[in-house]
């Protein structure tokens, strides 16, 4: 096979070490507190929450009496019957909401204690809001409401929060956020930590840190195998330990959660005893063509190891021994190898692969009782350009991965690929590439350009419908998956992606039940530089009509305008623009509308009046042509 | 030109004293050298000169365009286009605008009314600079035609065709399972078409693999094809309306109504077997078969298949090339040589360009390809003319690996005005062929047949990743007839085969100078044999060479065992011949280590036999391109060839 396909296998292989599986994880049920430990009462369960945020939680109260007012102390909440109009609840179920005053104020404790978790949660910060979670109670992950901070601290959303500790060797300063991906306030936002709990020795002396395997903000990796050495700021308790409860900070403003879950991390280790082995040469093209043939050789040993082959290609092997399961439960086993393989457990066969030339890691997964299983695993290889490789993984549900392999058979790459990053410089930056929707594979727009402005927010259009496909910010793109090699002609967007929807905006819909169609009536005409910004304004047509698509960057990077002209637009008869897509769209207090159950913001400037229509399971927000053009902003 | 090199060559000498005395010393040294050498080199009559890039710009080549006021322009797989001014460095070093960015792999450049053209993965765009800043600030869409999304489906071009529209080119895609079997998953990949000014797509002609290089000629249309499933070997087709050339891919869109091809793929597999054999429930590739009884080959297809179109003129592999590109036309009126009119076709792998020679036969091309010029510093891949008459080649090599030693850049190629010593052309005779020379030859040596050898063979057509050269027989010469002014040759062939490539050999003919040929070997396509008189035999003369019996080769591997040292001469035709000279050279790092590196490692030659059958790429990691196993090399060979290498160590 092409070298160029084996390095798109190493890619996916790669990504299907760190892929996250959510299946297995527990749900903190918010129907009511009693996962939690008794608190002031600042904490309470609600339906749904509206955060507007154009208000900011400090800032002057809407008062029943007009005169006479005292100006309310600047970091006070108000007491509930007055509430800050940043934050308005709507009872019911589901959602965990915080709202402190000065006096009602406690942190909120989970009844559960963690060592090492992987927790998955949304939260909803109001403008100028700040709070924490504290794994173990002692390491705090930041939460505030950091919409538009260009260059991160650690006291920004996602950071790990410094201590308050002067002593020399106490003192922890924090740390900041690899980028910000932080959305505007009354969005819900997504935060994925994997934890390790530190661990102690015998004499209850630590010997390995506490650390953030992952932290994931809005699906963009915030901290990367980070350390923390000591408890960070206003912990439980300043003694680090190997079981603690989560901790969300309550005294310092509103802040609501839902979707919380999480798995505590278990460590069960499977062991192999008895391993032996038979190897085979030839050329062989399936298990079925050397399983039943003599070996060349055999051999039995300690290690499961592909360093047994004594030539590096046109091989065959079959490894067997025994396989110790300490504790009942669902185990996934996994299989790395070049060429094909196959693994059988007391003969059932878990995972098969055959192929001559491929390498992959593949994973099969079986319920099993604790005690002693037989191993089989087949091996073979007819590519001289793939080095031997062998690697077998076995985990128990919701419990940490292990290699039953020895290093050798399966070593780390020594030459693993560099990135190639782009990044706008002083100009606005132009890329064409294909973009995967939504990151999938089989939603791949072909015909896409990348447009990078040098203030740090970014987009990127579909050329073949006149569609804004993705907006984020941050860095620009990686361009690696075009450019390294030969390359596969895709980027990805450096930052949090926005993925808006598919298919064309524009359409003349016969009737109210008319769905936009992908592509159709329309012919894309390219686009023009403007010379002084360096900004493409797009081109196509439409039926015929000249339209016309150019994308502004807002201020503070925190919106993108987008005007849409149609030559003659009010005389095209049932000529609607479909300004968004989502499961559900919610008026907001200041005009705009929350999209998608809080993904992203749509406000219209001018040009018409904006209606959500219910159409095939989903809801659109449409608008017809009132003159020629159509202004709106698209916040995140 | 010549004065040009003149200037700049005394600035050196003023600048740098003692720098100057050495160069005086040497080029004294070199005038004395030629006039003492018998023999000459490439670099003596075509010089590679490389443009100097200021570093942090990447010129990925896809593209090379000339502009009528003497800049170059070059598009780059990076996505960008730049504007060169002074490309030859006169007087100080060329200066390079960003005239455009952002495209998707460009892969074609064309200066056409005050635009350049490129055409990117998806679309065919035009590219303006309307406010005269020198920046293209229109980008537009002239045509987007439909791509799966799979990084093979490159699109190349555009070339202008005679009636102002563009011929662009369109690769397959790969199967996911069957990843050695190219599939078009949308209209028109696997097809060449022209794209009308206005933004209408006219299918043109289909069965295209890999088709990297596009020319008109004449107004007419030609393209390269590269090595791969079902293309035996790289080449050069004319390309009509409605002709189909091989690959099964394109089939897929016959039916449409603007194809101008009615061919299906039921109708093709009806005749060729594709192969398609699942064991286990996984598809196996599939590979040569050796000794096979009744292979097919194009033109016995082509009886049931009229649509299908034989190649012009083939490139046989690992010879002249393994990754055919560019096609141009000398169009300098003498400025680049005596091969005005001629074609010059580029090499990826080999970092090389060869030279191409077409004529009518019977109202069809056929023709001849020379090697021409070797060493470029990475893969070519495009190649334009400069207003001097220097040939500007753009290279680029990620993704391949190539010869040479960078992965990518521009250079040009100027003519010394040296004339070499060389086949001018080859033309099809009745009774053999013609060879019309640059210079009189000898004619004692041209009358000796023992200066002549040669072998025809042919590709098979099979859905097998390339083909070896099958059914092979040495040319029995009869005789040869020298013209008066001893610029032609005709030499009289007993076993010409229609159909075949004849590969011929000239080494013993040498200029009145005592010049050798610089390149004794001419690869003649002969898909129809000319008409016209026979010579009689009373005009052939010709000392006899000793016996050559014709022997069908391929597979038929004598056994020798060699215990004796062997020599280049003998080792070096089966180098050629078993296409390791594609990747390896004896003493320079190509596509593969030279053959010296390989020596180095102190192999035994049991150990290089087993390498050569089943190589371990992992063994040389900074080579970007792992060498394919070669079970068909014979054993015999395989042990000439390992015993020599084992040879050079002790040197």
């Amino acid at each position: 096979m092409s070298r160029f396909t084996l390095l798109l296998i190493n890619i996916i292989t790669a990504l299907a070490i760190q892929a996250q599986d959510y299946s297995g994880m527990k749900n903190l049920e918010l129907n009511d507190l009693s996962a939690f430990r008794t608190q002031a009462g600042n904490w309470r369960i609600v339906g749904e929450v509206l955060m507007d945020p154009s208000v900011d939680i400090h800032q002057k109260p809407a008062s029943v009496s007009e005169s006479g007012q005292k100006k309310a102390k600047k970091g006070t909440a108000l007491p509930e019957h007055s509430a800050p109009q940043a934050v308005l609840p709507t009872p019911g179920k589901g959602v965990l909401l915080n709202m402190n005053d000065d006096k009602i104020k406690s942190h909120l404790l989970s009844v559960m204690e963690h060592g090492d978790i992987e927790l998955d949660l949304e939260l909803m910060v109001p403008k100028g809001s700040n709070s924490g979670i504290y794994l173990q109670g002692r390491y705090e992950v930041q939460i505030l409401d950091s919409w538009g901070v260009k260059s991160p601290s650690f006291s920004d959303l996602g950071g790990i929060y410094r201590n308050w500790e002067n002593t020399p060797g106490q003192i922890y300063m924090g740390k900041a956020p690899l980028s910000n991906p932080a959305k505007a306030p009354g969005l819900w936002q997504r935060m994925h930590i994997v934890f390790q709990a530190p661990r102690f020795d015998g004499n209850g002396k630590k010997i390995s840190n506490a650390r953030f395997v992952s932290v994931e903000l809005n699906g963009v990796k915030i901290h990367d195998q980070l350390e923390v050495p000591l408890p960070t700021g206003g912990p439980v308790d300043k003694t680090e330990v190997s079981s603690g409860p989560l901790m969300i900070q309550g005294d310092h403003g509103p802040v609501a959660f839902r979707n919380i879950r999480y798995r505590i991390l278990r460590e069960v280790k499977p062991v192999l005893t008895g391993i032996s082995w038979k190897v085979f040469h030839g050329q062989f093209k399936t298990i079925s063509d050397f399983s039943s043939l003599t070996p060349a050789y055999t051999g039995a040993g300690e290690e499961l190891t592909c360093e047994v082959l004594d030539q590096e290609d046109t091989y065959a092997s079959i490894y067997s021994g025994k396989i110790k399961i300490p504790e009942s439960g669902t185990y996934t086993f996994g299989l790395a190898f070049t060429g094909g393989g196959r693994l059988t457990i007391d003969g059932k066969t878990v995972i098969d692969h055959q192929s001559v030339d491929h390498w992959p890691l593949d994973r099969g997964t079986l319920q099993l009782q604790k005690g002693d299983y037989n191993f089989e695993i087949y091996n073979y290889k007819d590519a001289g350009w793939m080095p031997p490789r062998l690697a077998f993984y076995a985990a128990i549900e919701n419990g940490k991965e292990y290699s039953l392999h020895a290093y050798n058979s399966y070593p780390p790459d020594p030459n693993p690929v560099s990135s190639i990053l782009i990044n706008p410089g002083s100009e606005v930056k132009l890329l064409r590439a294909f973009l995967d929707f939504s990151g999938d594979r089989a939603k791949r727009l072909t015909h896409t350009i990348g447009v990078g402005e040098p203030s740090g927010i970014h987009y990127a259009y579909d050329l073949q419908s006149g569609n804004l496909a993705c907006v984020w910010r941050g860095e620009f793109v990686d361009a690696t998956p075009m450019w390294h090699d030969r390359g596969d002609g895709s980027f990805r967007p450096l930052g949090s992606a926005l993925y808006t929807f598919r298919g064309q905006p524009l359409a003349v819909l016969e009737s109210g039940e008319a769905e936009f169609p992908t592509s159709e009536n329309y012919v894309g005409k390219g686009y023009d530089k403007d010379p002084m910004s360096g900004r493409p304004s797009f081109n196509y047509l439409y039926r015929g009509i000249p339209v016309n698509s150019k994308i502004i960057p807002g201020t503070d990077n925190k919106f993108f305008t987008h005007e849409v002209t149609v030559k003659s637009a009010s005389t095209v008869a049932g000529l609607k623009y479909k300004l968004a897509e989502g499961s559900v769209i919610q008026s907001m207090p200041d005009g705009s509308f929350a999209i998608d159950d809080k993904r992203y913001y749509v406000k219209v400037n001018s040009g018409g009046k904006a209606e959500i229509r219910k159409i095939a399971g989903k809801e659109e927000l449409i608008m017809s042509f009132e003159s020629d053009q159509i202004s709106y902003n698209i916040i995140w | 030109m010549h004065k040009t090199m003149q200037t700049r060559i005394n600035i050196f000498i003023k600048k740098e004293f003692i720098s100057s005395l050495m160069f005086s010393v040497l080029l004294l040294m070199f005038d004395q050298a030629a006039a003492q050498r018998k023999t000459t080199v490439e670099d003596d009559y075509y010089k590679i000169i490389t443009i100097p890039v200021p570093e942090g710009i990447l010129l990925e080549a896809g593209g090379v365009a000339a502009m009528p006021d003497g800049r170059m322009a070059v598009a780059t797989r990076r996505g960008d286009v730049w504007t060169i001014e002074n490309p030859n460095g006169v007087d100080g070093n060329p200066k390079f605008t960003l005239f455009a960015s952002g495209l998707h792999e460009a892969l074609g450049l064309l200066y056409h009314n005050g635009s350049l053209y490129s055409a990117q993965r998806g679309e065919l765009t035009k590219l303006t600079d309307k406010n005269g800043d020198g920046k293209a600030d229109s980008y537009e869409t002239v045509y987007a035609w439909p791509i799966s999304g799979h990084y093979h489906e490159y699109s190349y071009g555009p070339k202008l065709g005679s009636d102002g529209s563009f011929f662009v080119s369109g690769n397959v895609a790969f199967g996911d399972q069957e990843w050695w079997r190219g599939e078009s998953r949308t209209p028109w990949r696997g097809w060449t078409f022209k794209i009308h000014p206005e933004g209408k797509l006219e299918p043109w002609a289909a069965g295209v693999r890999s088709p990297c290089g596009l020319g008109v000629v004449d107004g007419e249309f030609f393209y390269t094809d590269n090595q791969g499933d079902w293309v035996g070997t790289g080449g050069v087709w004319h390309l009509e309306k409605g002709d189909f050339v091989g690959h099964p891919g394109a089939l897929k869109w016959t039916s449409l109504p603007e194809s101008p091809l009615k061919l299906s793929t039921e109708q093709l597999y009806a005749r060729v077997s594709a192969r398609q054999i699942k064991k286990d429930g996984q598809y196996i590739k599939p590979s040569n078969v050796e000794q096979e009884e009744n292979p097919d080959f194009l033109y016995q297809v082509k009886k049931d298949i009229p649509q299908l179109k034989l190649p012009a003129v083939w490139l046989p592999h690992g010879v002249l090339g393994i990754s055919n590109s560019e096609i141009i036309t000398d169009e300098t009126k003498g400025n680049f040589g005596p091969f005005a009119g001629q074609l010059f076709v580029g090499d990826q792998g080999q970092s090389k360009i060869m030279r191409v020679v077409l004529e009518k036969v019977d109202g069809a091309y056929q023709g001849v390809a020379f090697d021409f010029r070797q060493g470029f510093q990475s893969g070519v891949l495009r190649m334009n003319w400069g207003t001097d008459g220097s040939m500007f080649v753009g290279e680029t090599n990620r993704g391949w690996g190539s010869a040479g030693t960078t992965n990518s850049g521009l250079q040009r190629l100027s003519w010394t005005g040296k004339i070499p010593m060389e086949m001018l052309t080859v033309k099809s005779m009745s009774d053999g062929f013609e060879v019309e020379f640059t210079h009189p030859v000898d004619k004692v040596l041209a009358e000796d047949l023992s200066s002549y050898s040669g072998r025809s063979y042919i590709y098979k057509y099979h859905p097998v990743y390339g083909s070896p050269t099958v059914n092979e027989e040495s040319l029995v010469i009869r005789g040869v007839k020298v013209s008066a002014d001893r610029l032609k040759v005709r030499i009289v062939i007993d076993n010409l085969r229609q159909y075949y490539l004849h590969e011929l050999n000239l080494s013993g003919i040498r200029s009145e100078d005592g010049l050798p040929l610089l390149h004794s070997n001419a690869y003649y396509t002969l898909n129809k044999i000319a008409a016209g008189e026979k010579l009689s035999p009373g005009e052939i003369t010709g000392k006899r060479p000793t016996t050559t019996v014709p022997k069908k080769a391929a597979g038929v591997t004598k056994t020798a065992s060699v215990t004796k040292a062997v020599s280049y001469a003998e080792v070096e035709p089966l180098l050629v011949k078993n296409t390791c000279t594609a990747c390896h050279n004896v003493s320079k790092r190509q596509v593969g280590p030279s053959f010296s590196d390989i020596a180095r490692r102190n192999y035994s030659v049991e150990r290089i036999i087993q390498l050569i059958y089943n190589p371990e790429p992992k063994n040389w990691p900074e080579y970007a391109t792992p060498m394919a196993p070669m079970p068909q090399v014979p054993k015999a060979e395989a042990m000439k060839i390992a015993t020599w290498i084992t040879g050079l160590s002790a040197k």
